[in-house]
């Protein structure tokens, strides 16, 4: 699709926006900017609110607050119809229309005014560029769930828009289904000039496309910015129970003059871990970044500049891996591993096990900035 | 028994001969419940869409009104529509009753409601989702209740048969408003239950025959139309 946006003023901003239903605020936003070009997910649990900030940003939903588009406040109920005719979204259910699957992908265009031969060709190459062009005379009753939201994507990108709205496309797919569409979502977007919104629950699907991150907790933005940074520096407790880094530490970081960072914690543990201020602070480890040995590791894992030797307190599934707590000490650390690793270590619970984790696996968040739950 | 059939053989003549008052009873009831079925569906629909998809108060209680108007008795309707337009009714002036018009009148409100009310069943099977990307795609209100009326288009051509038929086929309503006089007001039903009363079986057969053709005719078409685009893949 062409590019539209080039400047360097934000698309879509939106300014202490709240969604208000009989006195309750369902969605809140403090700050958000939407740039062309860029992914923003909308990251958070069931009931979060995130699907209802979507409708908000895309003119579904009425809300209070400042919301602009290209620069123009978009206020009335006709502001917010002209900004959903610039816009497309597609919702976790591919809502089609009851007609053939080339009508589907004309029906926006034709609802914008687009004239009949150049709504076709448009819809033909949205059908080309979904690789559904074989579908074209189908109806939806005979479309399988992957490929009904193929239609529903290809109808939200023929009409070129400026924004494009996603929430939850891919959730209720398969999972082969779901990555394969993720792949070709991704080098769509890649190529184009568009600002994305996609909201979603699934922390992999928000790092495999986002590339602004904004966590949602009861209907609040909480916390927003670069995919990687949001995830690996959680700012509430929250979220980093959301992303599974359940295990956080309290203590104080120390810049030595070693040029190492250091978390010592109240119980005389002492971590070397990421840059970060001196000061009081909390840590989270993500289990993928902890290795388990059952021997003190050899010279060449030096990099895993700690070493919590301690027992395995349970082992339980986590996806196609497994998910091992180790009670080290004071500290409850999570290492996730293959279901053959468990094997070779021979590991069960109580078994003796040193957890490993290099220096940049610990993320301190300075004290003042981390919202307990 | 033999009644019936010189009935049916005298039936037959009239119909294939072209009887000229066959023609003009058969006309009149087209013309009066066709019209009465035209204003109920283009008045009908867009309030079965207000009811379906606009929340205000007092909407529970205008949707069990109409709920209970599709039930209404058309005697009763014509009682009510003759109290309107009889001399010294509020409409007196209008000198409508004993004429098509005060017909057209009654048929349309025993129409309204089974319109209003099925149209409006149909819009709320629609799933709200739909809605909201019909919105999404870019549809104004107007694009955006056409594009509904056309999701539920069959469950709308079943509700205008539902209407048409029961129009064409009831006989208290016309009956009362119009006179059921002869070569003025007398539609099919009329026909058939004076022709019945008087003892003319072979008439009352044919216009019963009609009446049937009418139905069957009238519903094939919009069945054929219904189910057109279901075939297809």
């Amino acid at each position: 699709m062409s590019a539209s946006a080039s400047s360097a003023r934000p698309l879509l901003e939106a300014r202490d926006l709240r969604v208000v239903r009989a006195g309750r605020v369902l969605a809140s936003a403090d700050h958000l900017l939407l740039d062309g070009g860029r992914v923003h997910v909308l990251l958070g649990a069931n009931g979060s609110g995130k699907s209802t900030l979507l409708r908000a940003l895309n003119g579904l939903e009425a809300a209070e607050g400042e919301l602009s588009f290209g620069g123009r406040p978009v206020a009335t109920s006709a502001d917010r119809l002209a900004l959903r005719r610039r816009t497309a979204a597609v919702f976790q259910k591919a809502y089609l229309l009851d007609t053939t699957v080339q009508g589907n992908v004309e029906s926006g265009l034709r609802l914008r005014g687009v004239g009949r031969v150049a709504a076709r060709r448009r819809a033909d190459e949205a059908l080309e560029l979904l690789d559904i062009a074989g579908l074209r005379n189908r109806r939806p009753a005979h479309l399988s769930g992957g490929e009904a939201q193929r239609v529903s994507i290809a109808r939200a990108l023929a009409v070129d828009p400026e924004v494009l709205f996603f929430d939850e496309p891919t959730s209720s797919l398969d999972p082969p289904t779901r990555a394969a569409l993720v792949g070709d979502l991704s080098s769509i977007f890649a190529r184009s000039q568009m600002a994305v919104v996609w909201v979603t629950h699934d922390r992999d699907e928000a790092l495999a496309v986002g590339d602004v991150v904004s966590f949602l907790e009861d209907g609040r933005v909480t916390q927003s910015g670069r995919a990687a940074d949001v995830f690996s520096h959680p700012a509430t407790a929250s979220f980093a129970a959301f992303l599974g880094l359940d295990a956080y530490l309290e203590g104080t970081v120390v810049n030595g003059e070693d040029g190492l960072t250091r978390l010592f914690t109240p119980g005389g543990l002492e971590l070397v871990c990421g840059d970060a201020e001196d000061g009081p602070a909390v840590a989270c480890l993500p289990p993928e970044d902890v290795v388990l040995f059952t021997r003190p590791p050899d010279a060449h894992s030096a990099s895993l500049r700690n070493l919590l030797p301690g027992h395995v307190r349970e082992v339980r599934p986590s996806g196609r891996l497994l998910l091992v707590s180790v009670a080290a000490g004071e500290m409850e650390v999570a290492a996730l591993v293959t279901r053959a690793a468990i094997e070779d270590l021979g590991l069960a619970a109580g078994s003796e096990v040193i957890a490993a984790f290099k220096a940049s696996a610990v993320h301190p968040i300075p004290r003042h900035q981390w919202q307990p739950r | 028994m033999q009644i019936l059939w010189s009935g049916f053989v005298e039936a037959l003549r009239l119909l294939l001969g072209g009887d000229p008052e066959l023609l003009q009873v058969t006309l009149r009831s087209l013309w009066v419940s066709g019209l009465a079925l035209l204003v109920a569906v283009v008045v009908g629909v867009p309030l079965g869409g207000l009811l379906a998809l606009r929340h205000f108060r007092g909407r529970g209680l205008l949707i069990t009104a109409v709920n209970t108007g599709m039930a209404a008795p058309p005697v009763v309707v014509g009682l009510l529509v003759a109290l309107f337009l009889t001399r010294s009714g509020p409409f007196g002036d209008l000198s409508l009753l004993y004429t098509n018009w005060a017909m057209v009148i009654a048929q349309i409100i025993i129409a309204l409601p089974i319109v209003i009310g099925l149209s409006l069943a149909a819009l709320q099977q629609l799933e709200p989702g739909l809605l909201q990307q019909i919105e999404a795609l870019g549809a104004g209100r107007l694009q955006a209740f056409l594009l509904q009326l056309r999701e539920i288009r069959v469950a709308l051509l079943a509700t205008v048969m539902a209407a048409f038929g029961a129009v064409i086929s009831e006989v208290g309503a016309v009956m009362m408003v119009g006179g059921n006089i002869r070569g003025q007001t007398q539609v099919l039903t009329g026909a058939i239950v004076q022709e019945t009363r008087i003892g003319r079986f072979a008439n009352a057969i044919a216009l019963a025959i009609v009446l049937m053709l009418l139905a069957f005719g009238t519903n094939l078409a919009l069945t054929f139309i219904q189910q057109r685009g279901r075939r297809r893949a």
